[in-house]
């Protein structure tokens, strides 16, 4: 037998106590594991967002909560049906867009004479605007929604798109031409239909060509089939009317907000939201919420720590008689000490592990309460910090206690044994 | 100098408070190879402070140990730990088992202190099993101590204490709250050990049974040697005072 299987044997006599002592550590690292993967992975999901957005506004006809749309598992007020914008007050918003933007640049210090132009090294380079028509149809016994789109604006916006099959129905480098018979469709949606790439579908008695389906992209655009704009409009009679105007602004630092407040306060009757802004407004928030909830962690695992070396003091000093026999028949004060240091090693490596575990399960748990729908993504790295966490608390906990114990003089673990 | 085992002016001064208390006032002992010495005295006669200091256990406030020519309290804690492992088995009278281990690894712990421990694995288990076969324990190797009578637990102590071969069996109370019967089982067994493995063994004890088996009885009171008696018959016929 060895120091280590000693040590192990040690530990399993107090099964009750030792899980008492685990469970502070194994709480501590499972709050600071599961905030740690969701803050990363929230954080992670919006900086995604944002750099999916870049500096994109979106104009769409003023709406309540009650226009929310019901797409598959997700309920959106992105989608808005039955309510439009006419063609003809889009020169006027790109108008209000384009002067908010100058001045807003002007603001900064920097003097646009056009959109377009180079000043001061930034090149600005013109918006892309890119209308979309929403329409809901009944197709096989399913409501889907149809965008009429401008596939070679629409690429440029959603410059995240990616084709899981198929082709574009546009491509800015070929310059293809785009026919009034094609379509892209979503993935959920080509999931759902069963529809693939080469298939037709007929919508409003128009036969469709599928040129491609789109890979997931976690939006609204996964349930709906593109098809040129000009057919939606043609289809479900529409002319003139668009849905939704996106644009997205083509420069790293565009004042967008400023245009977004610009447009809101002139023009009645739509809603124009920077996607930028709600993302860096949800990221602000939730670095706030997650650097709260860090303190008020910290603060209780300090507390933790402080009852964990009250009871490891607690439980060595009750052991004291067995320090003196095990000394007696001739373990060093090295060993003794390497003794209580395995026990406590064992302890915040399992406690690690656990605190892991758990931390993972509440991770999720946590996710789906706090509404964050953020995708939860696992690294390596986290179990490590929980291992050495562990470990650290554990040990930290010993040290004091077990050096002093592993000096003790013999006959003073004895005091009630070996009178003089 | 004479003696295996060398206490010479032996004292030790305890400070509690204020107070000072003196609880070995300079004895001097010596114990040739093999003998089989009983310390007899009441509770705070100094019979286990002189005992533990003896051992390794306790530093004398003042005199020296020598056991085989070495100063005892000259070792740093390390070389006495090792010494203490090497050359002393301890028998206490509570507290001398881990709850956690069996019969066979509580008489194998000494050597996970030891540099045997690495080797001689298996020489080891079975010198083990022959001391407690020797000891009639042999059907209890896996049994652990909350499974023992007191007896039984002693004589585990006894096997352990034997397990790193030891010149020297240093024995507190061995016989302490067990029966008549008990005690003088172990007291033969303390005999055979003295006889049969030729180890020099002190005792430490209030009971009188010991006086027949031992070869030398030292009286203490007062933290002095009150009598150093080579026939121990001598105490049974006149009485120890």
């Amino acid at each position: 037998m060895r120091v280590f299987r000693l040590a192990i044997k040690e530990l399993i006599r107090r099964p009750q106590r030792n899980a008492l002592l685990m469970l502070a550590i194994v709480v501590s690292i499972a709050l600071i594991t599961s905030l740690t993967i969701v803050g990363n992975s929230a954080n992670k999901t919006i900086l995604e967002v944002i750099a999916k957005t870049g500096h994109t506004l979106t104009v769409k006809p003023a709406i309540t909560e009650e226009n929310a749309t019901s797409l598959g598992n997700l309920t959106t007020t992105e989608v808005v049906i039955g309510k439009y914008i006419p063609e003809t007050v889009i020169p006027e918003i790109k108008k209000l867009y384009d002067k908010a933007i100058q001045s807003g640049w002007e603001k900064r210090g920097t003097l646009l004479t056009s959109i377009g132009s180079i000043e001061k090294e930034i090149r600005i380079e013109p918006p892309t605007w890119a209308p979309r028509l929403y329409e809901k149809v009944r197709f096989k016994d399913k409501d889907i929604i149809v965008a009429g789109v401008e596939f070679d604006k629409e690429y440029f916006v959603r410059f995240w798109w990616n084709l899981s099959s198929g082709e574009w129905p546009t491509d800015a480098t070929r310059l293809r031409e785009v026919h009034e018979d094609e379509a892209l469709i979503g993935g959920s949606l080509s999931t759902a239909l069963g529809y693939k790439t080469g298939d037709r579908i007929t919508i409003n008695n128009m036969e469709l060509r599928i040129l491609g389906v789109l890979e997931e992209t976690n939006s609204p655009d996964d349930y709906m089939l593109f098809i040129p704009l000009k057919t939606a409009q043609k289809i479900f009679n529409k002319k003139g009317l668009v849905s939704l105007l996106s644009v997205r602004a083509m420069c790293p630092q565009c004042p967008v907000g400023d245009a977004m407040v610009e447009l809101n306060k002139t023009i009645t009757g739509i809603t124009a939201v920077s996607q930028l802004d709600v993302a860096q407004v949800q990221f602000d928030f939730f670095n706030m919420l997650y650097k709260f909830l860090l303190a008020v962690i910290i603060s209780t695992i300090a507390v933790g720590i402080f009852s964990i070396f009250n009871t490891v003091t607690g439980s060595l000093y009750a052991r004291v008689r067995e320090i003196g026999m095990l000394k007696a028949v001739g373990a060093s004060g090295f060993q003794l000490l390497r003794i209580f240091l395995y026990e406590q090693l064992i302890l915040g490596l399992t406690a690690g592990i656990v605190g892991y575990t758990v931390g993972i399960g509440l991770a999720y748990i946590l996710n789906s309460l706090l509404g964050i729908k953020a995708i939860i993504k696992l690294n390596p790295e986290y179990i490590w910090r929980a291992l050495i966490f562990g470990v650290i608390c554990s040990l930290a906990a010993i040290i004091y206690p077990a050096y002093k114990l592993s000096k003790i003089k013999i006959t003073e673990t004895f005091r009630t044994q070996w009178e003089i | 100098m004479d003696g295996f085992i060398q206490a010479i002016e032996l004292q030790k001064i305890y400070h509690v408070g204020n107070q000072k208390i003196e609880a070995v006032k300079g004895v001097s002992l010596q114990v040739p190879r093999g003998d089989f010495i009983v310390i007899l005295g009441h509770s705070g006669s100094g019979k286990t402070t002189l005992i533990s200091m003896i051992g390794g256990l306790t530093r004398p406030s003042l005199g020296k140990v020598y056991i085989e020519g070495i100063d005892l309290w000259d070792l740093g804690d390390k070389e006495l730990s090792r010494f203490r492992n090497k050359k002393i088995g301890f028998i206490f009278q509570s507290f001398s088992l881990l709850p956690s281990l069996n019969v066979l690894n509580n008489v194998l712990m000494p050597v996970i202190f030891s540099k045997k421990a690495k080797k001689d694995r298996k020489a080891l288990q079975s010198k083990a099993h022959s001391i407690l076969s020797d000891l009639n324990m042999a059907d209890k190797l896996n049994s652990y101590p909350s499974e023992l009578s007191g007896g039984e637990q002693r004589r585990v102590a006894i096997a352990r204490s034997l397990i790193n071969d030891p010149d020297i069996i240093l024995a507190d109370e061995p016989t302490g709250e067990l029966d008549i019967r008990t005690e003088h089982e172990v007291i033969e067994i303390f005999r055979n050990i003295n006889e049969v493995y030729k180890k020099t063994i002190i005792v430490v004890s209030h009971s009188l049974s010991w006086m027949q088996k031992a070869k030398k009885v030292i009286v203490m009171k007062d933290g002095l040697v009150q009598r150093d008696i080579a026939d121990p018959v001598e105490i049974l016929m006149g009485g120890h005072k």
